[in-house]
């Protein structure tokens, strides 16, 4: 398959501590997103941070990384992502973890065949990979009843 | 003091057929965002996807980064703009992110500036968690 690349442009003003940036990407699936430094340590309503958008990044991965284990068109999978920033002696702010919880329905699934899924979604997933060296990802999966 | 942020996406049926919305998100900036995988693996059409994601986070934290590097040395910026290109393989994974800056930042010359940028590159958070998987790429310019 072709090498496919993705773009995403911001534009901040001012320094760190009192500054603001947007954050656009040109295939219109969000535009001009606020974002600060305080925003990014204290949730605010109404503006992201680069943490979240990594959330929102593994979450859409692994989805479908799982979709693609399963190849079943009635499969109904939620997944959640938690990343967390944390301070580490003498690194500085650095991503720690990203927290996945996994919640499936798939009609006729056994468990084991399930836990097998989850597993090749997480070795499958190119962002699970990506954070790897630097982060732990932890699975929490449940296989629901449809 | 570690900060934490949340995203949530349901995904319904197979990898190819499928498809998924992003919610929920901590912060609650953006209503529902669909992906699916014709738009991440072909032409983007008006669909986000997880590497387009990462390069709007990585964009972020660096110029965030620079921001902060430049004013410690007492040239706070009066604007930056960056981007972020994020290379994914099909199959292999996600390879690269180009990181990209032209800023305003008064009293400054372009070998400082350059500097600057390179430590924010190295040192950002997500090019933390980035390093040692993927090869990351700055170009830097002042207006």
């Amino acid at each position: 398959m072709p090498r496919v690349e993705r773009h995403a442009e911001v534009t901040w003003k001012g320094n760190l501590a009192r500054g603001e940036g947007r954050i656009s990407a040109p295939s219109g699936a969000f535009s001009e997103l606020p974002y600060s430094a305080a925003t990014r340590v204290a949730a605010r309503a109404e503006t992201t941070s680069p943490e979240e958008l990594l959330a929102a990044a593994h979450a859409g991965c692994f989805a479908m990384s799982l979709a693609g284990e399963l190849q079943d068109p009635d499969a109904r999978i939620a997944v959640t992502a938690n990343v967390v920033l944390d301070e580490v002696e003498g690194k500085g702010h650095q991503i720690v973890e990203s927290q996945l919880t996994v919640r499936a329905q798939a009609p006729g699934l056994g468990q084991g065949a399930f836990d097998e899924a989850v597993g090749a979604a997480d070795d499958g997933c190119p962002f699970s990979r990506l954070i790897a060296a630097g982060a732990k990802v932890t699975i929490d999966a449940r296989l629901e009843e449809t | 003091m570690a900060t934490e942020r949340k995203a949530s996406v349901t995904w319904q049926g197979e990898l190819m057929s499928g498809r998924g919305t992003i919610e929920s998100v901590t912060s609650g900036v953006r209503g529902p965002l669909e992906v699916d995988w014709a738009n991440r693996a072909e032409d983007a059409q008006g669909k986000t996807s997880p590497e387009e994601l990462i390069a709007a986070a990585h964009a972020a934290c660096f110029a965030m980064a620079l921001s902060n590097g430049l004013a410690q040395e007492g040239h706070a910026p009066e604007r930056l703009e960056t981007s972020a290109t994020v290379t994914f393989v099909p199959g292999t994974g996600i390879t690269k992110s180009a990181l990209t800056v032209t800023g305003t930042v008064p009293g400054l010359d372009e070998d400082a500036f350059r500097e600057a940028a390179e430590q924010a590159k190295e040192n950002c958070p997500v090019s933390s968690a980035l390093r040692g998987n993927v090869e990351l790429e700055l170009y830097a310019r002042l207006t």
